[in-house]
């Protein structure tokens, strides 16, 4: 069974992660900072890598905790939600999916630290099978 | 040729969507519902017991054993189902012997009051339940189930076709992944139902196919029977589920055995899996020498595995899992990860959040077909006939359907508990709700009869825990700080769903002169001398 730390953790990576791919793109920076701003190309691809690695901590976070099978399809799961939550907020609350995605890159990122790191790299605990 | 094709998979899936779209919402919205056929049926029985109710598992499995013993002597089979994930009871169940003719026997379920051991005494009144919806989605209803599942399969294969021609048509996947543009008219319909069915696409592609995977039997029997003969499928089935070969009848009555207390099962079963973990036990041939006792892991840890472990009479472990073939364990994870008996709560709710943006996916293309044909339509002066017909069958179905849904609720808790086939009058009672949304849908002018149907709708939701406050004593005020989460959950889900078509009725109301709005102007940049005509009411 999914715990809490898991759930909370995989919501808050995914979610931080996918607002930092779309702020990479002009039109959602513009969104987000005012029409006609576009980010730099030092900070479109810091954006960028910032992104992919919330997608991958989430991921990571699901299959350490739930097995590859249950924990890839519950990723999935999430990467929905989350996606899904920022199109809706970004036309109507630009600046509030921002903050949101600041709470919860510093949730996120305080989940998988709590969890334990050394926990996550430990092989006895990578569910192989 | 690039742009030819991507034309000709527009063409497709505007068609395919369309023929097959009215079907597939149904399918879509009652396997949403699905998710949670057992919460449903318990909001359903008031009678039972509130869940929460802890008792430790091996009290349980002693009280289920004396009750068994006392009640199913000679069973032929008996199962034990403990409290735990989501099922809220201690339940007992078994089957008699076949008798001569029968392919089973008898089956018989009790619930057990755990204060007692006996049966529970309040009798649940008698209710399609979760589990109708759950029929609806692949057996429909009103005709043979095999009609049902023949519709439903050839639809599924115009949602496979829609959706691979859908990603086909779709020019810019990656650069509008997170683009939503309101209030643009059919520009914002266009953009939400690419987003519902980008941001769920590998739920909507899995559940498409392995749908059609569950019945590939069915629909491609062929291969089974070149091999097996026209009449030997059984032969098939009992192979491929490694299914042993049932006691021949003549061989008389086994010698008989004692059966060890169940508990030592358990406990063993335990240390093996973790405390509370162990989610039935079942005893075949219970009181002979050959018994088998098997215990059955708690669903969450696999998709597919659902961890057994066999004893003896005595409580010895016997040989563990058989191992399976690659083909089997394929077949079993697909259809595993249809059901989603593995999910937990959190994953559960996200199954259940993919099933609507599915339903809502499948709406908004009916939507956006009559949508981007109406100003054609205000132009000629005229609704076609056809175009007509779509925009009723639209609110007929996407609005109907939720009101007979609200409406079978009602009547689980309005119908007399006593009325002759109450099960089936709960299922007319949804139909019938339906269907006069549909006529009026007919009767009224489109974008009122959105409206309006949206509007009941809500109402009939938002009101369902008022309704549930009078007619049982387990309304929110109660249920809430009880912790009764079968109870609570489905009430605040009804008013978050009441709420939602509040917010649709609300903004299609609010937006009506935006969206007019904007077709005269575009009306007037097309052509000058074209008076503006009110496009969104084609009476």
């Amino acid at each position: 069974m999914t715990s809490l730390t898991t759930t909370v953790g995989g919501l808050t990576l995914a979610y931080s992660g996918f607002v930092a791919l779309s702020l990479a793109m002009d039109r959602h920076y513009a969104d987000v900072f005012g029409r006609g701003q576009e980010p730099g190309e030092r900070q479109r691809l810091v954006l960028r890598l910032l992104g992919a690695m919330g997608l991958v901590l989430s991921f990571a976070l699901c299959v350490v905790r739930d097995g590859w099978g249950v924990g890839s399809v519950l990723w999935l799961g999430m990467l929905t939600a989350c996606a899904l939550a920022l199109v809706l907020l970004l036309p109507y609350a630009p600046r509030r999916a921002l903050e949101l995605a600041v709470v919860s890159a510093i949730v996120g990122s305080a989940t998988v630290a709590l969890d334990g790191i050394h926990g996550m790299l430990a092989p006895t605990r990578l569910p192989l099978a | 040729m690039k742009e030819g094709l991507r034309q000709c998979m527009a063409w497709l899936h505007t068609w395919a969507g369309l023929v097959a779209g009215w079907v597939l919402f149904v399918v879509f919205l009652t396997g949403t519902a699905a998710y949670f056929n057992a919460e449903i049926t318990r909001w359903m029985q008031p009678e039972l017991p509130a869940a929460g109710i802890s008792l430790p598992p091996a009290q349980a499995v002693s009280m289920a054993q004396t009750r068994l013993a006392g009640q199913a002597a000679g069973a032929e089979q008996w199962t034990v189902l403990l409290p735990g994930g989501r099922n809220p009871d201690l339940s007992v169940s078994w089957r008699a012997p076949a008798r001569d003719g029968q392919r089973f026997g008898r089956f018989q379920r009790e619930i057990l009051d755990p204060a007692t051991g006996l049966p529970a005494e309040a009798k649940p009144r008698t209710t399609g339940g979760g589990n109708l919806l759950y029929r609806i989605h692949y057996d429909l209803h009103y005709m043979p189930a095999v009609w049902g599942r023949w519709i439903v399969g050839i639809c599924s294969m115009f949602m496979l076709v829609a959706i691979i021609s859908g990603v086909i048509t779709h020019k810019k996947i990656f650069a509008d992944f997170f683009t939503f543009r309101p209030k643009k008219g059919q520009r914002s319909w266009l953009d939400f139902h690419n987003a519902l069915s980008v941001l769920a696409l590998p739920y909507h592609l899995m559940i498409t196919y392995t749908g059609l995977v569950i019945f590939m039997f069915m629909y491609m029997p062929f291969g089974i029977t070149s091999s097996y003969g026209q009449n030997q499928q059984q032969v098939f089935y009992d192979e491929l589920y490694n299914r042993a070969q049932p006691v021949p009848a003549s061989a008389g009555a086994p010698p008989l055995g004692t059966l060890a207390p169940l508990q030592s099962v358990l406990a063993q079963a335990e240390q093996a899996w973790g405390p509370g973990q162990v989610r039935s036990l079942s005893v075949q041939r219970a009181g002979t020498t050959d018994t088998v006792v098997t215990a059955t892991r708690q669903y969450g840890h696999s998709v597919s595995r659902n961890g057994q472990l066999r004893f003896d009479g005595s409580g010895r472990p016997l040989d563990t899992d058989s191992a399976r073939g690659n083909a089997t364990a394929v077949h079993a994870t697909l259809y595993a990860l249809h059901e989603g008996h593995f999910a937990g709560w959190p994953l559960r709710w996200l199954f259940f959040l993919a099933g609507i943006v599915g339903t809502a996916m499948v709406a908004t293309g009916l939507i956006l077909w009559t949508v981007k044909r109406r100003p054609r339509q205000a132009k000629a002066g005229k609704t076609h006939f056809g175009h007509g017909l779509v925009e009723c069958l639209n609110i007929g179905t996407i609005v109907g359907l939720p009101i007979g849904m609200a409406v079978y609720f009602w009547a689980n808790r309005l119908l007399p508990i006593e009325l002759d086939m109450r099960r089936n009058w709960e299922a007319h009672a949804m139909f019938i709700a339906w269907g006069l949304t549909l006529l009026y849908a007919v009767a009224r002018p489109v974008m009122r009869g959105w409206r309006e149907t949206l509007w009941a709708a809500s109402a009939l939701y938002l009101l369902l825990p008022l309704l549930n406050a009078v007619t049982t004593r387990r309304h929110l005020g109660v249920s809430l700080p009880a912790g009764d989460w079968f109870m609570a959950g489905f009430d605040l889900t009804m008013l978050a769903i009441g709420a939602s078509l509040g917010y649709a009725a609300w903004t299609l109301g609010r937006r009506k002169p935006v969206a007019a709005a904007a077709t005269a102007r575009k009306a007037r940049a097309a052509a000058p001398s074209a008076t503006p005509s009110p496009a969104q009411e084609p009476a």
